[in-house]
């Protein structure tokens, strides 16, 4: 089996789908790309047993076969080069031989057959969504996610699709995302957990693009398709928690301000806050806001007064900074509101502004109760 | 070393049967009678018996219903807490030309240390008799007393001549007396403590004493130690006098219910001056003010506000009450108005070293 392949064009690929690839393997196969040839089609495909992500080239050649190179040699062997055209040339000797303008290289492959084969999705439902949506999508929600191994389904992304809109929301129980397009729709309702891997990917994939995504989906399984990709992955098991009912539907105290002019000053008095508890306090009154951190184990002491549109009780509240900070970070608005009840209910935080038609975006911060 | 521990005298006065009577004195035609305090034949449950009521097996915390079957001929009285409240009050000015050593358990029980006391009165058995008798003389009440050397026998000691008496336990009598007392009369030692005793073979103080330190802690745990103490008639609390005050309030029942919040506002400006007054009286000012509303049909509803700093003025209070009173509108005609400040600045200032936060990161109830 021999190919031509231009350098930049293979690389280009393999960077992206090297995203999957642990650096530490118990299967020795999966530290390889699976090259398939079939004439002038080359389909590359690598895996962690969980999620499988291939793609197709088109590439020189009238041959047939199916080989695993090394991928971190291939890949840094592909880095140096300029752009070329390449010679992949499959020997008897169980190697292969790349052939540059500057010289030649052998790899020792493994046997196609080795490489693990990925699921196929039976009875898949499916809905298309535009990739820069989906990108988006998930850039919002991800980072809200849990790490708790004892609680799975947090640790992913709940994607909730219905013929009115497709929801994706995210928590780790003590902040949560919740993000809506109205302007997108499935043929039917479906809910199901994406494991936050193979999202960071396909989020830098799509970021920008216009391509339309196809998203099948079954129980275990969700297969996502676009451009000359598709990326298959196994769901998380088990039933996401019921996040409507922690979202509060009363909550009488809203303030709006400015939303860098709020970050700037959370993330300045945040550097003041107990090193572990990052905790910051927000006193409001009137039209102030008045945000206070103090760490009595070293004495340091910030406070910084903003002037805020606030129509409720006077209140003191207090939040984790790094919260408040990532999720004021996430929105893009010029303005946020911040919605709340007593200081044990949770925030609710939107933007007031800069959202398409259809977007919604409400993210949840549960307080740290103050002791006085 | 023991001849340093000095014996203490301590007194625990018990009025008898005090809110029935309570009634029986306000309301002469009840004398002699039946009569139970809270509850109604048909609802609610007694929270007092006159000893003529007791004699039929009334007892408080019974319901209604049930003491009326005891006693057909009991006769229902409602309760009057400011009127319990203001007798308690002058019964304890009483205590108060003794000893400032006084703990009051609640408004009709009360221990006092008579060690050293006012009268330079040697005898806490003649003591007693002198209080009981100027609580006769000025309130028309009979009150029990139990005199012994701690609270605990003490107040074992002020029921056994009840009513209208009183039993002194000598420091030489009182290892007898414990030993005799049966193990459900000890203090802490309730239902469930007093069937696993038995159940160890423990009926009185002397089987009690005859265990092991380590035997009664592997049972009842740090009770252990206290249960083997105060059977050998150690008893390490001591009276306190000082119970912090939580909150201060002042409240008029109206003869006619109000339905207007002007005429509500005026009697309000009288409560706040009566707060203020009181205040003013302890030397103490409160953050939290609270409106108590008691609507015509009874129901009770009260709406507070916290404030940043501490105010016992009348018109700073009104100012808030106002808020309060306008924050929504009433439900119903008024029969009860009530002004309480809490939170107030009595209590003892933190050590000047903070203490480390315990801040809690709340979580999301999924």
């Amino acid at each position: 089996m021999k190919f031509i392949v231009s350098s930049s064009y293979l690389l280009k690929q393999l960077q992206v789908l090297g995203g999957i690839i642990n650096s530490n393997n118990t299967l020795p196969i999966l530290d390889n790309f699976l090259f398939d040839l079939d004439n002038k089609s080359l389909t590359v495909s690598a895996s962690d047993l969980e999620t499988t992500i291939s793609s197709q080239l088109e590439v020189e050649s009238s041959e047939n076969g199916k080989v695993c190179i090394p991928a971190r040699l291939l890949l840094d062997t592909l880095k140096t080069f300029p752009e070329q055209p390449l010679t992949f040339t499959i020997e008897d000797n169980n190697t292969v031989e790349i052939s540059s303008n500057h010289g030649k290289y052998a790899l020792a492959y493994a046997d196609g057959e080795e490489f693990p084969t990925s699921v196929e999705l039976k009875d898949p439902s499916s809905t298309k969504i535009q990739g820069d949506i989906l990108a988006t999508a998930i850039s919002k929600t991800i980072f809200a996610s849990g790490n708790d191994d004892l609680r799975p389904v947090m640790s992913g992304v709940f994607f909730q699709f219905s013929t009115e809109s497709l929801t994706f929301v995210a928590t780790d129980a003590h902040k949560l995302v919740k993000y809506t397009r109205e302007d997108v729709q499935a043929s039917q309702v479906a809910e199901f957990i994406m494991p936050k891997k193979p999202l960071n990917l396909l989020k830098s994939i799509l970021a920008g693009s216009e391509d339309q995504v196809t998203i099948e989906y079954n129980e275990s399984n969700a297969k996502f398709t676009f451009d000359n990709t598709e990326m298959i992955c196994r769901l998380i098991d088990g039933k996401y928690p019921n996040y409507e009912a922690v979202i509060p539907k009363e909550n009488p105290n809203k303030l709006s301000i400015d939303r860098n002019q709020f970050l700037n000053s959370v993330r300045r008095v945040s550097i003041f806050s107990n090193k572990t508890t990052h905790q910051i306090r927000l006193k409001i009154a009137g039209a102030e806001l008045n945000i206070s951190a103090e760490d009595i184990d070293y004495s340091n002491k910030a406070e910084e007064r903003l002037t805020c549109d606030y129509q409720g009780d006077d209140m003191q509240i207090g939040f984790n900074s790094r919260f408040l900070t990532e999720m004021l970070n996430n929105l893009t608005s010029d303005e946020v509101s911040l919605e709340m009840s007593l200081p044990n209910r949770a925030g609710i935080l939107t933007p007031v502004d800069g959202l398409d038609d259809g977007e919604n975006v409400t993210m949840l911060v549960m307080p740290v109760m103050l002791n006085n | 070393m023991d001849a340093a521990i000095l014996i203490r005298k301590i007194i625990h006065v018990d009025m008898d049967a005090f809110y029935a009577s309570v009634a029986q004195l306000d309301n002469p035609e009840l004398q002699g009678k039946a009569i139970a305090v809270g509850g109604s034949e048909i609802r609610g449950v007694v929270s007092a018996a006159s000893y003529e009521a007791r004699k039929f097996g009334v007892r408080s915390a019974m319901s209604g219903a049930m003491a009326k079957r005891l006693c057909p001929h009991l006769i229902f009285v409602k309760t009057d807490f400011a009127r319990y409240k203001e007798v308690s009050s002058a019964i304890r000015k009483i205590f108060y030309e003794y000893t400032d050593l006084v703990e009051p358990l609640s408004l009709d029980e009360a221990y006092l240390d008579v060690t050293e006391n006012k009268k330079g009165n040697p005898s806490a058995s003649l003591i007693a008799t002198e209080i009981r008798l100027k609580i006769k003389e000025r309130t028309g009440l009979n009150a029990s007393a139990g005199i012994s050397i701690n609270k605990f026998v003490a107040k074992v000691a002020s029921d056994i001549n009840k009513p209208n008496g009183q039993k002194t336990i000598p420091p030489e009598e009182v290892i007898e007396f414990l030993e005799k007392l049966d193990v459900k009369k000890f203090y802490g030692v309730g239902k469930v403590t007093k069937e696993k005793m038995y159940r160890l073979g423990v009926f009185t103080g002397m089987d009690l004493k005859s265990k092991t330190e380590e035997f009664l802690t592997e049972h009842f745990g740090k009770s252990g130690g206290y249960y083997y103490n105060i059977v050998r008639g150690i008893q390490k609390g001591s009276v306190k006098p000082s119970r912090i005050q939580k909150s201060l309030a002042a409240e008029r029942t109206f003869n006619e219910n109000i339905a207007s919040e002007i005429y509500m506002l005026e009697r309000l400006e009288e409560i706040a001056k009566e707060v203020e007054r009181r205040l003013l009286k302890s030397k103490i000012a409160g953050k939290t003010i609270t409106l108590k509303i008691k609507y015509s049909d009874f129901t009770l509803q009260t709406r507070s506000k916290t404030l940043d700093m501490y105010v016992s003025a009348a018109a700073l209070i009104m100012e808030i009450v106002k808020e309060l009173l306008f924050q929504s509108s009433m439900k119903d005609s008024v029969r009860l108005l009530g002004i309480s400040l809490s939170n107030l600045n009595n209590e003892k200032k933190k050590a000047a070293k903070p203490e480390k936060s315990i801040d809690v990161q709340l979580k999301l109830e999924f």
